[in-house]
This record gives C-alpha cells, sequence and structure tokens, in this order.
C-alpha cells in the first residue's frame, strides 16, 4: 500500500529523471565493464549512480551491477576457462599411461588458465571498487559514512560467492580429477627431490624432529629449529612449490578452497599410502612404523610447511576459524601464543597423516594378520606395529572381524589337520596377547577356533601330544623339536614368577601404586558379564583346557596316553615322563593327577620287585637245567595296580610253553614275597625282543607277544595255515590274520590262499632273493627296532571307555522315548542329569551324549527326526517291557 | 631260527580276598583306603579271625575307636587279627 502510494507521489519530473539517470547508468556501466573507463565516465557513472540512490533505488543498481558482472564473467571468463581442459576430459581417465610430454602439458594448461581467470576476476574487482566509491561518495554527500565498511564488505563478499557458485554450476565432472592429478604428479616430482635430499641430510633430521607427544615447551623451540632446517632445505624446491602455491591460491580465490585442500589431501594421502605399502610389504620380519613417521617428518610435512608458508598467514587464520577443527588437534595457539599459527595447521596435518599412516599400516597387516602369524616368533616386529597402530586408531573390531574371517576360510576347514590348528590357536594367543594384554579380542578370535576344534574327535589327543611330547606335532618346524609345550610353558611361569615376585605378601605401597598406575581400563568391546579378574588370566594352558571343557577329559586322555607308553616299554626308564608328570601336577593339581602317579609308582616298584623276585628264584633254581626257550635273565615284567590304570584290554593268547611256564614261576614267587597278592598276567602285553636267525644273515625285533608267538610256531613247522595257527596260539582267526601281516610286511613270512576259501596258508621265507626282491631287508646282518605301530593299543581309549560307561544309560534312554514318543537331544540330557543320580552319577557333556547317540542311530535303534530322537520300528518289536510287578 | 633276546611281560597284582571292597571305607580292596596315595604295599589287608578282610589303616581305625572291646565290622563276632 505504502508503496504504491510512494509511487502515486512521484511526479512526472521525477520518472524522467529516474529514466535518464538509468539509461546512463546502464551505458556508463558497460562503458567500465569493457575496460574503457577513464576518469571522465568514472565521474559520470558516480554521478548517475548518486542520482539513482537518491530515489532509493540503491538496491537495483547494485543488483543490476553484479548481474551484469555475472553475464560477463561467464561470457569472457567461465566458458572460455572450461574450454581449456576440455581435451583432457579422457586425459584424465588414462592417467596412467599417456606420455609425459601430455602430462606437462597440463599442468602449465592449468597454470595458465588460471592465471588468466584470476586476471579476469581481479579487473572486474576493481569494477566493482568503482560502484563502491560511488555509492561511498552518495553516502558521503548523506553524511552517513559510518555505513560504508559494511556495504563494502557486503558488495565483495556477493561478488565472491556469485563467482564461486557460477564455477561450480558449469563445473565439468573430470575438473576435480585433474586437479587431483597434478597434486599428485608435483607431489611425486617433490617427493622424489626431496627423499634425495632427505638421504643427504639423514643427520641433520636425527636432531631436528617434531616432538609432539612431550612437553609442550619444548616444540615452541623445535619449531624454531624446524624452521630453520626447513627454510634451508626448501630453498631448492621454492620453485616447484612457489608453483604449486599459486595454483592453490587461485584455486582458492575461486571459491575452490575445499575442492583444493581435498585434491592435495587426496594427493598426499595417495603418496603416503603407496610408501606404506612400499615400506610395510610382505616383510614381517622388521618393525617399519619408525620409517615412515620419519619419512612423514621428511617429505610431505615439509611440502605442506613450504606450502603454507607460501599461503601466508591467511590459511591458518583461515582454517583456525573455519570451526572445521579437527578433534585430533590440540588448540596450541590459545594455549600457547608463542607458536606461530602455520605450525599449528602443521601440527594438525602431522596429526592427520600420522593416524592415515597408522591406519593404512593397519589395514594392511590386519588384511595378512593370517600369515603374520602363522611365522609368529619371527613376525614379532609386525606385531609389535600393529599393536602401536591399534593403540592410535582403535580399531580392534576392524582386526576381530578380518582375522575371524580369514580364520574360516583358510584355517577351519577339512583339509587343516588338528595339529596345524591347535599350533595356529597357540600362536595367536601368543601374538594378541602382545597387542592386548586384557585378552579381549583374543577371546573373541579364540572362540571360533576352540568352538571349531571341539567338533573334532582327534583334538583332545592332538592337545596331549602337544603338552606332553617335545618333538611330536611340530610337522612344519623341524628345528622347533626338543621341547614340548609344557616345557615352554613353564618356563613362563618361572619367569613371570621372578618378575614379580611375592605377589601379595611383601607388596609395599611403592609397588602397590605402581600397580594401581599400570591399571588399564578393559577395552569398550568387552562383555560386562565377565569380571576383569577372570579375563586377565591368560594361559596358553587354561584356552587349551578350555577347548576340551574340563580338565578331567584332558587328564584322561594323558592317562590312557601314558599308560599305552609305559606298557611298550621294554626298560623301566620313566624319567621324562616324571618330568612330563611333575609339570602337569602344576598346572592341575596333584589330586587330578594322582592315578597317573601311581601308574608311574607301579614301574619303579616294578623294577624293584622284578630284581627281589629274579634274584630269590636264581638261588633256588641253580643248577636245575634251563629249557629250550628262556633264561630267567631274560624276563623283565611289568607289575601294575589295575585299578588306577586305564581299562586293560585282555585277550587271550597261548604263548612259548617255555615262557608261559617261566611267568607261572615267576607268579608263584611273587605270590611267596608278597603274600597274600597273587599276580595275573595280562600275556597280550608288553614286548618280546627277538633275532631272527636264517643262514645267512640275523635280524632283530622288538614285537608284540602276539607276534613272538606267531612266529615261534614257525620254528617247529615252516607252514601253517591260518585255521590251526589261531589254534595253536590261541586266538580268534580274524585277529591272527591281522597281526600276521606285520611279519608279511617284513617279509619274513609270505601269505598265499589255502584250499578253503576263508583259509590262508602262511610260509616261512628262508631265502635271500625273495626278500631282496621284497626291498625291505638286504644287509647281511641288520638290527631292525621295530615297535608295534599297527594303532592296536593295549589300553581302551577315551572313546570306547565312554561308550562302555554310556551303555549304563542305554536303558533309561530307551525308556524314556518309549514313555514320551519323541525327545530332542537337550531334553534327554537334562533328564538323565535330574534321575540318575545314583551311581553311576550321570556326569556326561551334551556332546558326550550326542556322539553315543548318534551311535545308537548308526545301529538303527534310534532315529532323528526334525531334531527329535525316536525309537525305530523295528526296535519297538523287540521291546517288551514288563508288565507285572 | 628265532632266539628270544628278553621277554618283558605285564602283569596286575590283586589282593587274594573273598570279597571285592573293603567293608569300612567302600573302595576296592586293590585299590587303597582313603588316607592312602598309593595301594599296594603302603596300604595293605589284613584278616580278622573271622575271615573278614579290610584295609589295615580302616580297621585300625575302628579297633581303636572301639573300647574296651572291638567287634568285626561285617560279622559283629570279636575282632582278632588273623595270626
Amino acid at each position: 500500500m505504502e508503496n504504491l502510494g510512494i509511487l502515486d507521489s512521484l511526479s512526472d519530473e521525477c520518472i524522467d529523471e529516474i529514466l535518464q539517470s538509468w539509461n546512463g547508468y546502464c551505458s556508463c556501466t558497460e562503458e567500465i565493464l569493457k575496460g574503457k573507463g577513464d576518469l571522465s565516465i568514472e565521474s559520470e557513472f558516480v554521478a548517475v549512480v548518486i542520482a539513482l540512490c537518491r530515489h532509493g533505488l540503491e538496491g537495483l543498481v547494485k543488483d543490476h551491477f553484479l548481474q551484469v558482472l555475472e553475464v560477463a564473467f561467464k561470457e569472457n571468463g567461465v566458458s572460455k576457462f572450461w574450454q581449456h581442459f576440455h581435451d583432457y576430459c579422457d586425459a584424465s581417465m588414462m592417467a596412467s599411461n599417456k606420455p609425459l610430454q601430455i602430462q606437462e602439458n597440463y599442468q602449465s594448461v592449468l597454470c595458465e588458465s588460471l592465471e588468466e581467470i584470476c586476471l579476469q576476476k581481479q579487473f572486474q574487482e576493481k569494477c566493482l571498487l568503482i560502484l563502491v566509491h560511488a555509492l561511498q561518495s552518495y553516502e558521503e554527500s548523506l553524511m552517513e559514512s559510518k555505513k560504508s565498511e559494511v556495504e563494502t564488505d557486503n558488495l565483495f563478499s556477493r561478488y565472491q560467492l556469485m563467482v564461486s557458485s557460477v564455477l561450480l554450476t558449469t563445473l565439468p565432472r573430470h575438473f576435480p580429477e585433474i586437479l587431483r592429478l597434478y597434486f599428485k604428479e608435483s607431489l611425486e616430482e617433490l617427493s622424489t627431490m626431496m627423499a634425495e635430499e632427505y638421504e643427504g641430510g639423514n643427520e641433520i633430521q636425527g636432531e631436528g624432529n617434531f616432538d609432539l607427544d612431550e612437553g609442550e615447551s619444548l616444540t615452541k623451540i623445535e619449531v624454531d629449529i624446524d624452521k630453520r632446517y626447513y627454510e634451508m632445505n626448501t630453498v631448492r624446491n621454492t620453485k616447484l612449490v612457489r608453483n604449486i602455491g599459486k595454483v592453490v591460491r587461485d584455486l582458492r580465490s575461486l571459491g575452490f578452497t575445499s575442492m583444493t585442500e581435498d585434491a592435495y589431501a587426496s594427493a598426499i594421502f595417495f603418496l603416503l599410502k603407496t610408501k606404506v605399502h612400499d615400506l610395510a610389504g610382505d616383510d614381517y620380519r622388521s618393525p617399519v612404523l619408525e620409517s615412515i613417521r620419519e619419512w612423514i617428518q621428511a617429505v610431505p610435512l615439509q611440502f605442506l610447511y613450504a606450502l603454507l608458508d607460501y599461503l601466508g598467514d591467511s590459511v591458518g587464520y583461515d582454517t583456525a576459524s573455519s570451526g572445521l577443527k579437527s578433534p585430533l588437534a590440540s588448540c596450541p595457539s590459545s594455549c600457547y601464543p608463542g607458536i606461530s599459527i602455520p605450525s599449528e595447521g602443521l601440527i594438525r596435518w602431522q596429526l592427520r597423516l600420522e593416524y592415515f599412516a597408522y591406519e593404512t599400516l593397519q589395514d594392511l597387516r590386519i588384511g595378512k594378520l593370517f600369515e603374520i602369524i602363522v611365522d609368529y616368533p619371527d613376525s614379532s616386529p609386525a606385531i609389535e606395529d600393529l599393536k602401536q597402530c591399534l593403540e592410535y586408531t582403535g580399531q580392534h573390531s576392524k582386526l576381530v572381524d578380518s582375522f575371524i574371517s580369514s580364520l574360516r576360510f583358510r584355517l577351519l576347514t577339512a583339509g587343516a589337520s588338528t595339529n596345524d590348528i591347535l599350533h595356529q590357536y597357540v600362536s595367536t594367543i601368543k601374538a594378541l596377547r602382545t597387542i592386548d594384554p586384557t585378552g579381549v579380542f583374543l577371546e573373541a578370535v579364540g572362540e571360533p577356533i576352540s568352538e571349531y576344534l571341539r567338533g573334532r574327535k582327534d583334538t583332545i589327543k592332538c592337545i596331549v601330544t602337544m603338552l606332553t611330547d617335545g618333538t611330536g606335532g611340530h610337522s612344519n618346524g623341524p628345528g622347533n623339536s626338543g621341547d614340548s609345550l609344557l616345557e615352554e610353558l613353564n618356563r613362563d611361569a618361572g619367569n613371570q614368577e621372578n618378575a614379580d615376585c611375592g605377589d601379595d605378601f611383601n607388596i609395599d605401597d611403592k609397588q602397590a601404586w605402581m600397580n594401581a598406575e599400570r591399571w588399564e581400563p578393559d577395552p569398550v568391546k568387552a562383555d560386562p558379564l565377565k569380571s576383569s579378574r577372570n579375563r586377565r588370566k591368560l594361559d596358553i594352558l587354561g584356552m587349551m583346557v578350555n577347548i576340551i571343557g574340563s580338565k578331567d577329559q584332558l587328564v584322561n586322555e594323558y592317562r590312557v596316553m601314558l599308560a599305552e607308553k609305559l606298557l611298550n616299554k621294554s626298560d623301566y626308564d620313566i624319567d621324562s615322563e616324571i618330568r612330563t608328570l611333575e609339570l602337569l601336577k602344576i598346572h592341575f593339581g596333584e589330586s587330578s593327577m594322582q592315578r597317573c602317579e601311581i601308574m608311574l609308582n607301579d614301574l619303579i616298584d616294578s623294577k624293584r620287585t622284578n630284581t627281589n623276585i629274579k634274584a630269590s628264584m636264581q638261588q633256588s633254581q641253580r643248577g636245575t637245567e634251563q629249557g629250550e626257550g628262556i633264561s630267567l635273565a631274560l624276563l623283565d615284567a611289568t607289575i601294575i595296580s589295575s585299578n588306577f590304570w586305564p581299562p586293560i584290554l585282555v585277550e587271550s593268547l597261548n604263548i612259548p610253553a617255555a615262557v608261559d611256564q617261566l611267568l607261572s614261576d615267576y607268579a608263584r614267587r611273587f605270590h611267596e614275597i608278597k603274600t597274600p597278592r597273587k599276580l595275573l598276567w595280562k600275556k597280550n602285553l608288553g614286548t618280546v625282543k627277538l633275532e631272527l636267525q636264517f643262514e645267512d644273515r640275523t635280524v632283530q625285533f622288538t614285537v608284540a607277544p602276539v607276534h613272538a608267538a606267531i612266529i615261534m610256531q614257525f620254528q617247529e613247522q615252516t607252514t601253517w595255515t591260518s585255521k590251526n595257527l589261531a589254534a595253536a596260539i590261541g586266538v580268534p582267526v580274524d585277529m591272527l590274520n591281522r597281526r600276521i601281516s606285520f611279519w608279511i610286511s617284513k617279509g619274513i613270512l609270505s601269505e598265499m590262499p589255502g584250499k578253503e576259501s576263508d583259509d590262508h596258508v602262511f610260509t616261512l621265507v628262508d631265502d635271500m632273493v625273495d626278500t631282496n626282491r621284497n626291498g625291505v631287508i638286504n644287509g647281511t646282518c641288520e638290527e631292525l627296532l621295530v615297535v608295534d605301530e599297527e594303532g592296536e593299543g593295549s589300553v581302551a581309549s577315551v572313546e570306547e571307555q565312554l561308550l562302555k560307561e554310556m551303555t549304563v544309560y542305554e536303558k533309561f534312554i530307551l525308556g524314556m522315548l518309549t514313555n514320551f514318543g519323541s525327545m530332542a537331544l537337550d531334553r534327554i540330557h537334562n533328564t538323565l542329569k535330574m534321575f540318575c543320580v545314583a551311581e553311576p552319577a550321570y556326569d556326561k557333556s551334551l556332546h558326550q551324549l550326542q556322539s553315543f547317540l548318534s551311535g545308537l542311530i548308526s545301529e538303527e535303534k534310534l532315529e532323528l527326526r526334525d531334531a527329535f530322537l525316536f525309537i525305530t520300528e523295528r526296535l519297538k518289536i523287540f521291546i517288551h517291557w514288563p508288565q507285572e510287578s | 631260527m628265532v632266539r628270544n633276546l628278553g621277554w618283558h611281560p605285564v602283569a596286575s597284582w590283586t589282593w587274594d580276598a573273598q570279597d571285592e571292597t573293603c567293608g569300612i571305607c567302600r573302595m576296592a580292596f586293590d585299590g587303597c583306603c582313603p588316607d592312602c596315595k598309593f595301594p599296594g604295599d603302603d596300604c595293605p589287608l589284613i584278616w580278622g579271625a573271622c575271615n573278614h578282610a579290610f584295609h589295615l589303616h580302616c580297621i585300625l581305625k575302628w579297633v581303636n575307636s572301639q573300647t574296651p572291646q572291638p567287634h568285626c565290622p561285617m560279622c559283629r563276632r570279636e575282632w582278632q587279627f588273623k595270626g
């Protein structure tokens, strides 16, 4: 309303004046922009602007002027500017394989065109200044000089905004790429130059190092030193840096600030990344972090220093006030005003670069963590590097995820042997313990491995072998033999004990304070349910036991192995077993190793008893003729307390009569000495040392009694049918056929099909030709020590024991399934746990139950449908549950 | 011709008792009483006049607790060690 009123109030005269001034203004503007702005036009321009302003058209004047500038800028500057880069549209795509000349060409094109457009911009700014002058003189006439400053700023910022928006809206897509390429190439050039310098000036570098982490008060002095050093060094690079600096400044003035920064940052990062990859590579035997840090100091930071220096204070001021402050940057400018502004920018850059370097190295190492851990003790420098990186970046979860997936892919497959998995597991534990002493990440990584190992049948056996047997297991480390894992663990434990002896007792205040200072909070990923106290227990043995579930199973397995070993001994030498047992006692407690101790004790007792019995027998037997077979001196018996040994497989066997006689004499003598105790011979157990004498050679063997019994039968007659032989030595035919293959494989016996289909004829091979042809024995007198290794153990294996123990529950299970129809596995497990509390109490794990039930399924007693177990129809017929009583 | 260079057989010992377990501690005779660690010589059996056998340590404890006149825990006859 009011505006319209004003319009009405305008007289024709006024309108004429306005129109005239406007026309004058327009033509003047045109003249000025064409660059013909001499003094007369300028004064005319001022006059018309004042005239228009007087009519309140100030805003219109400004808008129009800017618009004209925009149109001119578009026409003269922008389109021409972009045209320069038109040729490089494709070039950027194939950056790598274009000839060097074009490269240099486009560097100069970039410089020149930037210069050109900047000149254009400067000219326009000059024009704008004329308008500003005009407006100022108008305002002076109104005596309001106070506002002018703001007006000027406002106009220039509007202009700046216009320029950058025009450029950005017309920006071709490949321009950032060109910028990036430009910086990349100039930087590479620079870095090769600097690298040469760096090589030369290594000694100086050592002194002039930045030390940001340490006392800030020192930083000032050091920066000063640095400055001098940089100045000295940068002289040679000045030209290149100045070129780059000019380009950056031009780009900045065009409003490409962030794009430029992106471009050179990405170029620097690219360079850094290449450097890290170069340095780190696939060598894990040497630490690289330090040299990367030195390189950052030597090359990119110097470049940045020179660049920021060239651009002047505006850079530091700009970044500091922009509010984009990186959280990494401390604010030294406010706290320590003495530090010059560029060095603040530099510090921020250093932090950025170092973080990036850490992250790159970390990613590189994490990607190869599997290999690194495979050759762990050798690759510990790489692990140490990774630890430092992770402390800086805190991306432990990345490690966990990537390592778990590579484990799944490469280790936890059917093709990997349990031994290898276990060794990798141990190395993993050791390596991750270095990286993260709290063990949280180890827990996360170890879980899939132990989960997988739990599913393997031979895990316990392998663990026990690895623990107790020095040479066994190390399939790929021949130099590593001799020491069992247990010994190693013990050494570690011993060292640790020495390190912090008197943990609980004489702990003085100072020690307590040091402990308190060493405390670190659990990482964020930690499971709060588990107290940190539990987690801190990081012993390898504990984690091994965790795989199995309970130490009892491990001890049990060890007992079986120990029994096997002891029963196959031909002397009483058990020193190494005693040592192992002592070590195991330290870890598992004396009570759980009690049975093993009794077993070893049995051997010690046997030695003593054996000597006693033999001495007394020799006295009484003096003078009596020895039989054909065997003298008492050759007999050494092992006497065991069978209650404490694992169940022993007793098979009947007829040993040669002479030996049999000797054994019963021995037993009688034992009974006399140790009344009322008796001896029960396990004739199938033990070892026999034999010498086979042929016409032209003798061969020695150490074999099981059954083998000895077999071969001794061939003394009387050289050909036996399997049925007759089996009857003679008192074993089943199939057993004989299995055992006799030992002699056949040694070339001592030969096998031929007999008259009946299931009968075989065995003949003693007695001439050289045959054995030579077999290629087993070719010396005339050769000593062979062969231990029975057919896997026909003398002790019931743990699985067999378990099966035996589980059979008790078979009736319970079948009864339950008859009553309920069908049950899920865990329900059966829980029911058994609940009701089978009397002797023998049900103490099996779910896993053990599962393997037992799968046995029943394969026997077709049960069947499994949708995770529920049923009794098969076949079996239902046979089950008659007593109805009466 | 086979020559025997050494025969290393294996035997187990057992107490020649009629029963399997000790009537006092319910542990096997071939094992040992709860106070012992090692079976055999360290934890012998002893027979009473009534021909009942016990771990020596078990019956001694029993006898010492029964004053004035100890009885066999199995048959309640007066306890006397078998000659």
